[in-house]
């Protein structure tokens, strides 16, 4: 059985946010696997906002394109919701609405929920209007009421024990009115078990992960989908004992971050594309004067400032890309929250022990998407600082310390300023060793030639993709980053449709381990490439590093990460004409249907 | 502690013979050593530029960032460690043009740090174009008919800005730009110290001759620092004279909390001593469930 979805639509303003977290937070404390996506317009108000949440005692990665219960908290909501609602699914709508002109299928149930009545009976004020439909889809869940109490509580507290009390008394009057007069609805939901899970965001995960590497310096200027990362630490700034700064753009942003590296702080500062464009001239900085450096991109549509609220995986080769000159980094592009929490402390670690700079790549629909999880485990949790110098010998009078001395490894000795007898100038310009600006050949080849020497060791540390479901299989799908939830919740679907198919993952994108990579990618018998960008950049990529290819192309680019059901489809698709056909897939999906007055004789 | 000798570097010098470089570089020289501060809690943090040059010629730790970049690094440093005396320089292309994001936002927070402009009216490492200070009419690689645009007048901006220290200097007088880097040194919070210095190969209006001409002392002059609206009216007198007198000294001070006694997180303990071995996170796991 599919999971089970749950979609609340209203105007952008109306809170559906809030009302939507309380409901996904309500399962993930009844032990239950809870996905959580939120979609809104780059408006602040009269756009349409809607958020859907899916929840299953098995395992879910991804929101669906199918709802089984629809809240609809305006006239919109109705339209555009109505038709994802799976069959027997019920719409459960403000009864100011007349729901009957959108013409709703026969196959679903219609439940009509007095708001106004029920918020007066209560005694709630009109801003409740949410909580009372929050009310009624959970009763129509056939959820108990009690796990709803304890979350409207935390989410309310701090608004004073009144605003409390009037939530919960909304809910109960919606869960009452919808348990006596909701009748039909087929499914049901029950806690699983009592064990506290997490219930965060991608960028939350980043978060946390940096804090636990020791990241004591956050740097950003505002740009969504990377903004709640910002939030998230200036609201914890003091308990997580961190120093956040807003600065007055990302240049500056960018050049905190290798300011506060150079002086011994792991710092990492944070964007989406737009601001990294601004980010890039110090990007190169911190590859020059070999400083680390942690940036977190999460990416958006492109270029310019495109479609801010949405998502695209298209900046793969920026990030591998960005900065005039050649210059190694690590690209990290974490797949779920899990990974997004390990491979920030890890980026911390990569970025100190090889003096370089990390990305990790996000994109808004992992970093703004929040998943119920165990608490991480941090088992495996290493500070690796890298070759900082202490207790140096005397400098002999009138001389510097030889930062930049040539070495096996790549890897030179790094004093931070405070260190006695480690006095050096860190630069952007060539150098020779002691930093002194240098423009011989021989000292710039041979400072290229040792910052290039530390791919030995990095690529040591890069794993190859990693592989889900069974070892072989008739197609393998391959992805990276966010795209492994949609295409994890493919495979089930693929399955009941008779097609057996595997999962390779790259969440490590650069350095590429050829190696290890083609080892993986020998095994695959089918495969298609799932990306969301209309270029196929991973698929470039390995192509460049591991001549590697593959025999088809999933791609889409509306500003929208695939649905399960789209892979599973197309996929499907391919298999029944036995993989023949155009390597090239484009996929996009419907818009919603505006007001269509013939078609509603309205 | 240094001496003067100490704090200079076995390295070429690559300014002009006469460069007003060479002034700036011996009074914070003298600066450093007077105030006996030692060299590896000392940092300079230089943009790009002929002005860029200077953290190589001097025995503490230094970073030579990008052009106009040397305030956000130098923001970051200090707040890693407050421990550490911070300062930022650069040229007028630097600090006033495209770094000027920078100095306008970084008056208003108000860190403990002083910044040195090597204030020349042109580009020098770039060959001699009109930096944002040069004068009205005067003949450059771009302005072959003459700027036309306003000058901009760091000190009024500063003053205006909420920068709590406020003084230019001259580099043909270096024991007064010496006091003068002295007291931004020592002054609780930003500190801007302007230096009208002589680029001698590419700046043939504003020479050493020039300003000697033209600089008169604030402090000869009896004027009080501590007076904004006297202050605004001499950071002004420049051009209302059409530059027959060029004030130089202390304009402007004032006691502000500095940015980083905002933070409790390091009222203590600077950033880079925290221990980071085992951060503890369960809390925020609480906050999250
Ligand atoms: C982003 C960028 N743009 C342009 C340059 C070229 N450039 C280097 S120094 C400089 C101007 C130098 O003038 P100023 O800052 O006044 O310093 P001075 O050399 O006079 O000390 C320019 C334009 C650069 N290095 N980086």
């Amino acid at each position: 059985m599919l999971a089970f979805s749950i979609k609340i639509g209203a105007q952008a303003g109306a809170g559906v946010m809030v009302t939507g977290r309380s409901l996904a937070k309500c399962f993930t404390r009844g032990g239950l696997n809870v996905v959580a996506y939120p979609e809104y317009p780059s408006i602040i108000r009269g756009g349409h906002n809607s958020y859907q949440v899916v929840v299953s005692d098995k395992p879910v990665h991804s929101p669906l394109m199918h709802s089984d219960i629809v809240v609809a908290l305006n006239q919109d909501a109705v339209l555009f919701h109505k038709d994802s609602l799976s069959k027997g699914g019920a719409l459960i709508y403000d009864s100011r609405i007349d729901a009957q002109k959108f013409k709703p299928r026969k196959d679903i149930l219609l439940f009509r929920l007095p708001i106004e009545d029920l918020l007066a009976k209560s005694g709630a004020t009109a801003k409740m209007a949410n909580t009372v439909a929050l009310g009624a889809a959970l009763a129509v869940s056939g959820y108990p009421f009690g796990l709803l109490e304890t979350v409207l509580r935390d989410e309310f507290t701090r608004k004073g024990e009144n605003i409390v009390r009037e939530n919960i008394s909304a809910a109960r009057a919606g869960y009452d009115h919808a348990k006596a007069d909701f009748k039909g609805f087929g499914k049901s939901l029950k806690p699983a078990s009592d064990k506290r899970k997490i219930f965060l965001e991608g960028n939350e995960a980043v978060a946390l992960g940096a804090v636990k590497a020791g990241m004591k310096f956050y740097v950003a200027y505002p740009m969504t989908p990377a903004s709640t990362l910002l939030h998230y630490f200036c609201e914890n700034d003091r308990k997580l004992d961190i120093v956040v700064k807003q600065t007055e753009d990302e240049i500056a942003a960018m050049n905190y971050a290798v300011g506060a590296n150079f002086a011994g702080v792991r710092a990492m500062t944070g964007t989406s594309g737009g601001g990294f464009s601004l980010m890039v001239e110090a990007l190169g900085m911190a590859a020059e004067s070999e400083t680390p450096v942690v940036v977190t991109l999460v990416s958006r549509p492109g270029p310019g400032t495109c479609m801010p609220t949405w998502t695209e995986q298209a900046e793969l080769r920026f990030a591998l890309h960005a900065s005039q000159g050649e210059f190694l980094r690590v690209i990290l592009a974490p797949g779920d929250v899990d990974e997004c929490f390990n491979l920030a402390w890890r980026a911390f670690n990569f970025a100190d022990k090889y003096q370089m700079p990390v990305i990790i790549l996000l994109d808004k629909f992992l970093g703004e998407s929040t998943f119920s999880t165990e608490r991480f485990d941090e088992s495996k949790v290493k500070i690796e600082r890298g070759k900082i110098a202490k207790d140096l010998p005397e400098l002999p009078p009138n001389t510097r310390f030889r930062r930049y001395a040539l070495s096996a490894d790549g890897v030179s000795a790094r004093p931070l300023p405070g260190e006695p007898e480690g006095m050096h100038v860190a630069t952007s310009y060539e150098h020779d060793e002691t930093g002194y600006s240098s423009e011989d050949f021989s000292v710039r080849k041979a400072q290229v030639d040792k910052r290039m020497a530390k791919l030995d060791a990095l690529v040591k540390e890069i794993p190859g993709p990693a592989l889900y479901g069974r070892k072989t299989a008739d197609v393998t799908l391959v992805c990276w980053g966010s795209q492994k939830l949609p295409c994890l919740d493919s495979l089930e679907m693929l399955a009941e449709k008779g097609v057996t198919a595997n999962l390779l993952h790259f969440s490590y994108l650069f350095p590429v381990n050829v190696k290890e990579v083609q080892k993986a990618l020998a095994k695959c018998k089918k495969t298609v490439l799932v990306e969301n960008n209309a270029t196929a950049q991973l698929a470039g990529l390995l192509k460049e590093y591991a001549d590697a290819g593959f025999d088809f192309h999933l791609l889409k680019y509306d500003g929208r990460q695939f649905f399960p059901e789209q892979i599973a489809g197309e996929v499907a698709k391919l298999a029944e004409k036995g993989f023949k056909g155009r390597k090239e897939i484009r996929i996009g999906d419907a818009d919603y249907e505006y007001y269509n007055t013939q078609r509603y004789g309205l | 502690m240094a001496t003067v000798e100490e704090l200079g570097v076995k390295q070429r010098v690559q300014w002009c013979p006469g460069c007003g470089n060479m002034g700036v570089l011996a009074a914070l020289k003298g600066a450093l050593a007077e105030l006996g501060l030692n060299r590896h809690e000392t940092v300079i943090v230089s943009g790009i530029g002929c002005s860029g040059k200077m953290p190589h010629y001097l025995g503490t730790y230094g970073f030579e960032s990008l052009h106009g970049r040397s305030l956000p690094v130098a923001s970051a440093i200090k707040l890693a460690n407050t421990g550490l005396t911070v300062i930022a320089e650069g040229g007028d292309g630097d600090g006033y043009g495209i770094g000027v994001q920078h100095f306008v936002h970084i008056m208003r927070r108000n860190y403990d740090l002083t910044y040195i402009v090597h204030d020349n009216q042109v580009y020098g490492l770039t060959t001699g174009q009109a930096a944002p200070t040069a004068l009205l009419g005067m003949k450059t690689k771009t302005t072959p008919w003459g700027v036309v645009e306003t000058p901009f007048n760091p000190i009024s901006t500063a003053i205006n800005g909420g920068a709590t220290y406020v003084a230019r200097g001259f580099a043909g007088d270096i024991p007064h730009l010496k006091e003068l880097i002295k007291g931004a040194i020592t002054h609780k919070g930003f500190a801007l110290v302007d230096v009208l210095q002589p680029c001698v190969t590419f700046n043939y209006l504003n020479t050493y001759q020039w300003f000697q001409e033209r600089v008169y002392k604030l402090e000869a002059a009896g004027h009080d620092p501590k007076d904004r609206a006297a202050a605004m009216e001499k950071a002004m007198e420049d051009s209302k004279s059409d530059y027959k007198k060029v004030p130089i000294g202390l304009f402007y001070k004032e006691e502000r909390p500095t940015y980083e006694e905002t933070l409790p997180q390091i009222k203590d303990t600077p950033l880079v001593k925290h221990d980071i071995s085992n951060v503890d996170i369960s809390t925020a796991y609480e906050d999250l469930e």
